[in-house]
């Protein structure tokens, strides 16, 4: 698989650079024969385990390799002590340092690195934590990062005052947000935090980081209205309330930010199929609590919104159907 | 941009050109790249046999010896690696059952020692697949361990509730799922749940709507599909994003005819082949996933097979192995819309 990367002219390659060429595809393959024979081979050696760094540097993908030196690395005689199990595996942390570098993307490389920690006889999950601070601060959205975040975070918890982590935690999505309030990867970390702390909160405090919470959302939907993914935490708000009557007050306030943004920016389609989305929300968990007129006025969104956004027509149409039939008023889509 | 490069973005499929393409990948012996993928050749042979199958030209690879290739690749613990002398891992062995059921040829492997291999890999206490002895856990496994055993009429051999459990915890509060329980939304991972739950009969557990409106939201303006909000658009996505659409019985919430232009703009005029982008170096994957997402979109440029959006293989071939199709597993309370879509 290749990802980025662009083709350039056919342009005749000068001697040297056919040369360079043909010495780099041989000393790879040299390379990777001399490994896989020695795998074959059954020889666990740390000259077997210098073949297999070098190889891995060349190519990250190589699945096969990695188990072959996890392999050889529990067969040394250096595994059985506990000092020098604990030096050589710092020294692979450090490899994977330079390998990262290659390839942040490679999913056997971040494995390998959760098996060293975890045999790692005092693992260091503090100095992991800054290492992945390091990451996102370079990446902010990286995909393997966040899940290795997850995993340094889980065993942190194991070994620290797991409530504490936690806050730490949710303080550090926090800090994410502010930074960039479309950074999805930190507001879905959030939704992972958020149920537990909420769930040992006392009333006020629950309804303290309730509200802070829906000011969070709200900037973020204000700062980008077109941004699906805050309007979906926002729906996703409402499922974690404790009663209908919760929802409901939180639906109604949502419909009047809705309104709020609407008067501000009147060419946006994302806020107004939110507001047709909530009256049905409203509609389902009220019957009877939606009127006439805003049952008319969503089909008439609707229908306006199938006109201006053609892309997502479909939807549009589907959603009109099911509410006409739900509320038995004309389906203005058809 | 650099003279004598071919800018010319097609309008047409460049059907004979993607097949010398897949045909010439064996024979680039003299490029690195060859050699730095040896590993997952297995893979490339069904990412190139899909391609070719759902182009109805299949005859430019020899069956035969493909066919023996892939059972040459097959290790004593029952599982299949990449390549001759690589460990086993499902990713492979999945590929590698793939081919063989294209081919027609899934007796031609011992299928008790398959299914063990892949049994096998379900950790007991917590019902999770692992991807090999090592132990990664992802919820592409519990797809590919659903999807294998399925082959084999070996649906029991698995705990299906903990599987379902699983993908469960793997949900977010976009509808969409991650690589495992608190992993974040990827329309990839969301392909593999969707598909796992759809073979297990399990789909009521999806929320059809918030999941639809997330995947569907994935279009950019160029017509492609990004993985995740704010990254760039990947040809591959076409499949990923298409395929958990139609699942769902969506695939009409999407400009399908902007897929079909973002794809074929991706196409390498000169060498034939698929890139990620307009522009990129083509490859096998890409080349498989824009065909395959041409013809869940409906394309009508060609006439290309039906492709499963389950497994990712001609319908043709489904329903030849006696496979239940996916629509037969939707809850009752989808089957009232139109799921024949497209």
């Amino acid at each position: 698989m290749m990802h980025g990367r662009r083709r350039v002219a056919a342009k005749e390659p000068t001697q040297d650079e056919k040369d360079e060429a043909r010495q780099q595809l041989e000393r790879y393959c040299a390379l990777n024969s001399r490994v896989m024979g020695l795998k074959a081979q059954n020889v666990f050696t740390t000259d077997a385990l210098d073949a297999t760094r070098q190889l891995l540097e060349l190519n990250t993908e190589l699945h096969t390799v990695w188990n072959y030196r996890r392999t050889i690395m529990k067969k040394l005689d250096a595994w059985e002590d506990t000092e020098k199990r604990q030096s050589m595996l710092e020294q692979e942390l450090g490899f994977l340092m330079k390998v990262i570098r290659n390839n942040i993307k490679s999913y056997w490389m971040w494995n390998h690195r959760m098996w060293a920690l975890s045999q790692l006889p005092q693992p260091t999950w503090r100095g992991e934590l800054s290492l992945v601070d390091k990451l996102i601060g370079m990446d902010a959205r990286n995909y393997h990062a966040w899940d290795y975040r997850r995993f340094v975070i889980a065993r942190l918890k194991d070994t620290e005052d797991g409530d504490a982590v936690d806050e730490q935690e949710f303080a550090f999505t926090t800090a994410q947000i502010n930074r960039d309030c479309a950074n999805h990867s930190a507001w879905h970390n959030r939704s992972k935090l958020l149920p537990a702390i909420l769930a040992r909160a006392d009333q006020p405090r629950r309804e303290k980081v309730l509200q802070t919470e829906n000011e969070l959302i709200q900037n973020a939907i204000y700062t980008d209205p077109e941004d699906q993914n805050a309007w979906l935490y926002y729906d996703w708000l409402l499922d974690i309330q404790q009663s209908d009557e919760d929802r409901i007050k939180l639906l109604r306030g949502k419909i009047a930010a809705i309104r709020e943004l609407l008067e501000l920016e009147e060419d946006g389609t994302r806020p107004l199929i939110e507001l047709v989305s909530r009256f049905a929300e409203l509609g389902r968990l009220q019957p009877g609590s939606v009127s006439d007129a805003e049952k008319e006025e969503c089909m008439k969104t609707l229908c306006t919104l199938k006109g201006v956004d053609s892309y997502h027509a479909g939807r549009y149409t589907d959603i009109s159907s099911a509410l006409s039939k739900r509320w038995k008023v004309h389906d203005l889509c058809v | 941009m650099a003279e004598g490069f071919n800018t010319a973005r097609s309008s047409s499929l460049l059907v004979d050109k993607h097949v010398e393409y897949i045909k010439s990948l064996d024979k680039r012996q003299d490029e690195l790249e060859y050699w730095m993928t040896e590993h997952l050749r297995v893979s490339g042979i069904y990412w190139g046999l899909v391609a070719l199958k759902l182009l109805d030209r299949d005859s430019a690879l020899d069956k035969q010896q493909v066919i023996d290739y892939i059972l040459s690749c097959q290790n004593t613990d029952g599982g299949f690696g990449g390549h001759h002398g690589h460990d086993s891992h499902l990713l492979y062995t999945m590929s590698a059952v793939q081919v063989l059921a294209m081919y027609g040829a899934l007796d031609r492997v011992d299928g008790s020692r398959v299914v063990d291999y892949v049994a096998g890999l379900q950790d007991a206490e917590t019902g999770e697949i692992c991807g090999d002895e090592w132990g990664e856990r992802d919820t592409r496994f519990a797809f590919i361990a659903v999807a294998i055993l399925s082959f084999f009429d070996a649906l029991p051999r698995l705990d299906s509730d903990r599987i379902v459990e699983y993908v469960k915890l793997s949900m977010n509060y976009d509808g969409g799922f991650g690589s495992g329980p608190g992993g974040e939304s990827h329309a990839a991972q969301v392909y593999t749940c969707l598909a796992c739950l759809a073979i297990l009969g399990r789909l009521d557990v999806v929320d059809r709507e918030r999941l639809s409106a997330w995947l569907a939201e994935r279009q950019l303006p160029s017509g492609g599909f990004n993985g995740r909000p704010q990254k760039l658009e990947d040809v591959c996505y076409s499949w990923w994003v298409l395929s958990s659409l139609r699942i769902l019985g969506r695939v009409h919430w999407a400009d399908c005819s902007r897929v079909c232009d973002f794809v074929l703009s991706a196409q390498d005029p000169d060498t034939g082949g698929i890139a990620d982008r307009p522009g990129n170096v083509p490859d096998v994957y890409h080349t498989c996933f824009g065909i395959a997402g041409l013809s869940l979109a409906g394309f009508e440029g060609f006439p290309l097979k039906d492709v499963d959006p389950v497994y990712c293989m001609p319908v043709e071939c489904i329903e030849r192995i006696g496979l239940q199709s996916w629509i037969n597993n939707v809850p009752r309370s989808w089957s009232q819309e139109k799921l024949e879509d497209v």
